[in-house]
């Protein structure tokens, strides 16, 4: 295969409008897009393997085809890479026989020599060789039980089990976090376009050629990237999975919520799956706009962090106390202060951080507002990431909160209570955070027993960033949605918001009373509710990214 | 459209009701006579000494199948605690040592008090790793907790109990043709 | 001044035997429950076992004890608006006239005994009085007050409904039992129990003179005991449990005993006015004092054929459960085993017995005072044999107790009342008429 590929066209919602015929009926579809994306806006699926809308295609699956009109009649050709004309005809297998036989066909190739692994794969139940067996195949099968499968790929990995069948290589480590198994590769060529084109670093290969193809990584190399595990996301059948879950959980077993990665400012679009009240694992969810189909390493193994040291009572004087008991002391504190020290996060949502900043306004003269990360900024790495580990940076820009958190560091000793809120002060910079233990009260809320809880003289457990409802706004000046996935360790744990508005006293009961309050601030997000929003974000106008 | 049942007036002789005692006397001395003189003609089964008749296909307790070398056949694959209507399976999947297994369960634990003994985790177990053949259908305990059976208790069963007939049985540890198996899967 | 000599004595010894009816308790509920069941085509309870030899079970026997340990042990409670002092008292009324009734049943023939006064009579009741059944139906009514009591005591709707319902009935049902009874008095010419039993020995059994007289006599005394088909007291599928429905325990227990020993002694007042009593066709009194060796083997040797048969059994139905693949067959073979054993001994013991006794026992009478009278052994032995064949007839009239209950369906209430006053009672009266007639025709 050359190395060279280009990327699909895909329809634009301004695009101009063609008409073609499908199956014997005109349609109007996007000018100039590949077919399969074409069909796809009138409603009509094509099953593929080696297609990926963010991937060069590739076009060597051979299962995509539809028949077209030609110089020599109607004849099969490749859906992905043929390029809608005004007046071509397309017969898809509504209509055409040769269409269902050439699917058919191509899945009795795919799976003539496919171990029959589903039972111990990863991938069933998100398998595309599943799904377009019966979608596209259910053929019977045409196997000699005599002979068998056969693998004739990597000689290093082939061997016989002990019924006398020939394998391929099992649990091949590629790298520290993906394990290939060789006989499952339909050799579509996805993880190898991703790592040459998205990824920019070509560390994986098919080797050989034609029956003896396969693939692996380069010799003496591995695969280890930041955003390797993506490649088990696009692999579409279970040869690459992830090492982190391999074999805990079934995929069908899984429930799905909404949500982005608040720990990056680009706010990668994100699933977090979960069942029976635990995290399993976290999904990409594809926004063109944000992170296309991708995210990184990080932002994938975010949910292996939400059940390791939580925070789930309140704990004042080095004892533990009931988190009801925990929230009333911390309000008792801070109404009752001289002054107040209240420090916003960019990792919490908007609605957690009009909450702060209610309570500062509520308490008049006596606090303060401070707001600021010493985290360092990177440069975005042009895939999913910013590089800036403050979510909600442009958020606070935009609710008025400047960012002072060096001078709450020279002016400590005028406060006597602190409030930090989902910040990890001590442990980005131990040694400014050393001035802040000048004041005698120190209240962190924190959904984590991390080094500033460890200096505070009162924490509070709260929900994690996954547990929340709210809102952030990344670096482009879209608004996006975080859902609460019902994951929760302890269920008295509460969001950071209504703590804060139990502290202060502010009578919020819902999230919606704290967005309101966020709008209030934000004259871009009058009008726009969460509805509004929806799963891809809205773009805010009048907002300088 | 009503149906019409015929109601007969009874006999002056019904009406007497005497001789209808006197029948139904000899009715219950001919029973019990039949029984006093011979009592193997009484249909009652001396449970629980004597086995009762359990069909082929009866659904009982369930049993884990094993592999020559004593480990269970079962992959994890989640079949059967998907089918169960009851959701009273429990698995927890690992990776095998085994080089030929790649996946073997951790736990599996099935909570006999929620189980309703359908049959449909037998039904979709790709390697008959699960059968509900072993005939035992009354377990008291007296903790809840006793009735949630893991894998030892499942695959707690002697192959001497079921039939010689059954290959797959009998191909387990212990079995008649554990030797010809252990040949078969190389474990000279 | 009391003379303690031989017939004081005797008189003494006739107290115990008011008790018979209480052994019958046993024997009755035993019967009742491996009957029934046999006659529902299963097997009553033979699990209860003496833990020796494997485990004897006696058929079923052990049962009885296993139940009584039951009644005693279980907590004897008394509701909280129950009047204490009725609720204790009512369930032992029944009771304490299972023990008075039996007076009047002659147990044997009277018997002529040297005294210290010459010679005594020592008749077969221990009340020896003209007016002997008035007695007994006179103590019979009086149990209603044990059910009436108890219902009301109890505090209880259900208990009330049913004490009520076994009064009326109660009630109702002795003057049908009295008038058809009426009909032997007239042509005995005697109330005394012992007479009706003369008069039958030297005439013919009641059935055959009074064959109407004997089943409403036996309707009459189903529904007087409560028992099937009218148990209205105790329908349990209508007013769960009827007057005993609030007792739990003994109290209940004394209920339940004083029902079967009711049974027993109707059984025994049947048997004594329609069967004969102690008289058998061809063994009257006198013929078997003076053949009391023959007779008495001839009776050894009945019982060992009986246990011939039972051993029989016993190693028919152990040969039959050895093929049932039993977890406890060793322990059945071996109880089984003994039983055959114990009872095949048991025939051979009597057997020898009687033989040993029609051999070597020849009675023969003495001479006290210029009468003739037997010697006391013989008296006894006599006494004892004739013990036996009331026991014998009351056993067969409590088996129809049972076999009627277990065929019947119960009778509707309004249908039992109707049974009681308007056919049993009429049917009596016309009984009687012709009776009366038909004596003076023939007497003159």
């Amino acid at each position: 295969m050359s190395n060279f590929y280009h990327m699909p066209v895909l329809p634009k919602p301004d695009a101009k409008k063609v008409t073609i015929n499908v199956d014997g009926a005109d349609v109007e579809v996007p000018e100039g897009t590949n077919l399969v994306e074409a069909l796809k806006t009138i409603g009509i699926d094509t099953p593929h393997f080696c297609y990926h809308q963010d991937l060069p295609v590739s076009g060597n699956c051979r299962q995509c085809m539809v028949e077209t009109d030609g110089p020599r009649g109607m004849g099969l050709a490749i859906a992905c890479y043929t390029p809608v004309r005004a007046g071509m005809k397309v017969a898809t297998d509504r209509s055409s026989d040769k269409v269902k036989q050439a699917r058919q066909a191509v899945m009795e190739f795919q799976l003539a020599n496919h171990p029959l692994d589903c039972p111990i794969c990863d991938k069933a139940g998100e398998c595309s060789l599943q799904d377009n067996y019966m979608a596209a195949g259910r053929h019977e099968s045409r196997m000699r039980e005599d002979i068998g499968k056969l693998y004739k790929g990597s000689p290093e990995f082939r061997h016989e089990d002990a019924k006398g069948q020939e394998r391929g290589g099992k649990h091949v480590d590629l790298g520290p976090t993906v394990i290939l198994d060789q006989e499952r590769c339909i050799l579509c060529d996805r993880c190898v376009r991703f790592m040459r084109s998205v990824a920019g670093e070509e560390q994986l290969y098919i080797n050989q050629r034609g029956d003896h193809a396969f693939l692996s990584t380069f010799p003496g190399m591995e695969l280890k990237h930041d955003y390797d595990l993506n490649v088990t996301d696009i692999c579409p059948v279970g040869a690459l999975t992830g090492k982190h879950f391999r074999f805990r959980q079934r995929v069908w077993n899984l429930s799905k919520t909404e949500t982005i990665d608040p720990f990056d400012s680009l706010g990668a679009n994100i699933t977090v799956e979960h069942n029976d009240g635990q995290a399993w694992r976290i999904m990409p969810r594809r926004n063109p706009e944000v992170n296309k189909s991708w995210i990184s390493n990080r932002t994938r193994l975010e949910y292996q962090k939400l059940s390791k040291d939580r925070l789930t009572a309140g704990s004042f004087q080095k004892a533990e106390v009931p988190l009801a008991q925990a929230v009333a002391r911390a309000g008792e504190l801070v109404r009752g202060a001289r002054k107040v020290a209240v420090v916003a996060s960019g990792t919490l949502t908007l609605e957690d951080n009009a909450a702060l900043q209610a309570l500062v306004a509520g308490l008049d003269k006596k606090a303060e507002l401070f707001s600021g990360s010493w985290a360092k900024v990177g440069s975005p790495d042009g895939i999913a990431q910013s590089g800036d580990p403050v979510g909600n940076r442009l958020g606070l820009k935009l609710l008025g909160i400047s960012e002072n958190l060096d001078e709450l560091v020279a002016r400590a000793k005028e406060f006597d209570v602190l409030l930090v809120a989902g910040h990890d002060l001590w442990a980005l910079d131990a040694q400014k955070a050393k001035a802040l233990e000048a004041i005698p009260e120190r209240i962190v809320l924190s959904p984590w027993h991390d080094a500033t809880t460890a200096k505070a003289t009162l924490s509070v457990g709260v929900r994690a960033w996954a547990e929340v409802r709210g809102t952030m706004v990344n670096c482009q000046g879209r608004i996006q949605m975080l859902n609460a996935a019902p994951i929760l360790p302890s269920p008295d744990l509460e969001p950071v918001w209504q703590v804060v508005s139990s502290i202060g006293k502010l009578g919020w009961t819902s999230e919606l009373d704290a967005y309101k309050a966020a709008q209030a601030g934000i004259p871009a997000l009058a009008g726009i509710n969460y509805r509004g929003i929806g799963s891809q974000g809205r773009l805010l106008e009048g907002v300088v990214a | 459209m009503a149906r019409i049942v015929p109601r007969t007036e009874m006999t002056l002789v019904e009406k007497a009701y005497i001789p209808e005692i006197a029948r139904g006397l000899k009715v219950t001395m001919g029973h019990f006579l039949k029984g006093f003189f011979k009592p193997e003609s009484i249909p009652v089964k001396h449970y629980p000494e004597v086995e009762p008749f359990v069909p082929r296909d009866y659904r009982s307790r369930h049993r884990l199948m094993k592999r020559p070398d004593g480990e269970p056949r079962c992959v994890a694959c989640f079949m059967c605690a998907t089918a169960c209507p009851a959701n009273c399976m429990t698995i927890e999947a690992t990776s095998s040592d085994d080089d030929r297994i790649e996946k073997k369960p951790s736990k599996f634990e099935i909570d006999q008090l929620v189980c309703v003994f359908c049959g449909l985790c037998v039904e979709a177990c790709p390697v008959d790793a699960i059968r509900m053949d072993t005939k035992k259908m009354a377990f008291a305990a007296d903790k809840r907790e006793t009735f949630k059976v893991g894998l030892e208790d499942l695959m707690d069963w002697d192959p001497k109990d079921y039939p010689e007939s059954d290959i797959q049985s009998q191909k387990a540890p212990g079995g008649t043709l554990n030797a010809q198996a252990r040949k078969e899967w190389g474990l000279q | 001044m009391i003379e303690f000599d031989l017939p004081f004595i005797l008189q003494c010894a006739k107290f115990l035997l008011a008790f018979v009816p209480l052994c019958f308790i046993p024997i009755l509920i035993w019967g009742e429950r491996r009957g029934a069941s046999l006659i529902q085509d299963r097997l009553g309870p033979n699990r209860a076992n003496i833990p020796l030899l494997g485990g004897l079970r006696l058929f079923g026997l052990v049962q009885n004890a296993p139940d009584g340990i039951k009644l005693f042990t279980k907590e004897s409670f008394i509701p909280k608006h129950a009047h204490k002092f009725w609720y204790i008292v009512a369930p032992m009324i029944p009771l304490c006239i299972a023990f008075l009734t039996p007076s009047v049943i002659p147990w044997f023939a009277p018997m002529a005994v040297e005294g210290a006064k010459g010679i005594a009579n020592v008749s077969g009741q221990i009340l020896d009085a003209d007016a002997g059944v008035l007695v007994l139906f006179a103590l019979s009514g009086l149990s209603v007050y044990g059910v009436v009591l108890g219902a009301w005591a109890s505090n209880s709707k259900y208990a009330l409904m049913g004490g009520m319902r076994a009064s009326a009935m109660m009630i109702s049902y002795e003057v049908s039992m009295g008038l058809s009874v009426a009909g032997i008095f007239l042509i005995v010419g005697s109330f005394s129990l012992t007479n009706i039993v003369e008069w039958q020995a030297a005439h013919v059994w009641g059935i055959v003179a009074q064959p109407l007289g004997f089943v409403m006599f036996l309707t009459s005394l189903f529904a007087e005991t409560g028992r099937a088909p009218f148990d209205v007291a105790e329908g349990d599928s209508e007013i769960v449990a009827g007057y005993f429905l609030e007792y739990s325990a003994i109290r209940f227990g004394l209920y339940y005993m004083g029902e079967y020993a009711h049974i027993a002694i109707a059984s025994a007042l049947v048997s004594t006015v329609f069967l004969g009593g102690y008289h058998m066709p061809w063994l009257g009194t006198e013929v078997i004092r003076a053949n009391l060796g023959l007779v008495g083997g001839g009776l050894l040797a009945a019982i060992a054929l009986l246990c011939i048969w039972i051993a029989y059994a016993s190693n028919r139905w152990s040969n039959i459960y050895a093929k049932m693949n039993a977890t406890d067959a060793a322990q059945r073979k071996l109880e089984y085993r003994v039983m055959t054993g114990l009872f095949s001994g048991l025939a051979v013991l009597l057997l020898v017995a009687g033989s040993a006794l029609a051999l070597f026992v020849h009675p023969q009478q003495v001479s006290v005072g210029g009468t003739e009278i037997w010697p006391l052994w013989v008296n006894l032995g006599t006494a004892a044999i004739q013990l036996g064949i009331v026991v014998a007839k009351t056993l067969f009239i409590c088996w129809v107790f049972i076999w009627v209950r277990w065929t019947l369906p119960r009778f509707r209430y309004d249908q039992v009342m109707g049974l009681g006053w308007k056919i049993l009672l009429n049917i009596a009266l016309v009984n009687l008429l012709v009776t009366a007639v038909v004596a003076k025709l023939v007497k003159g």
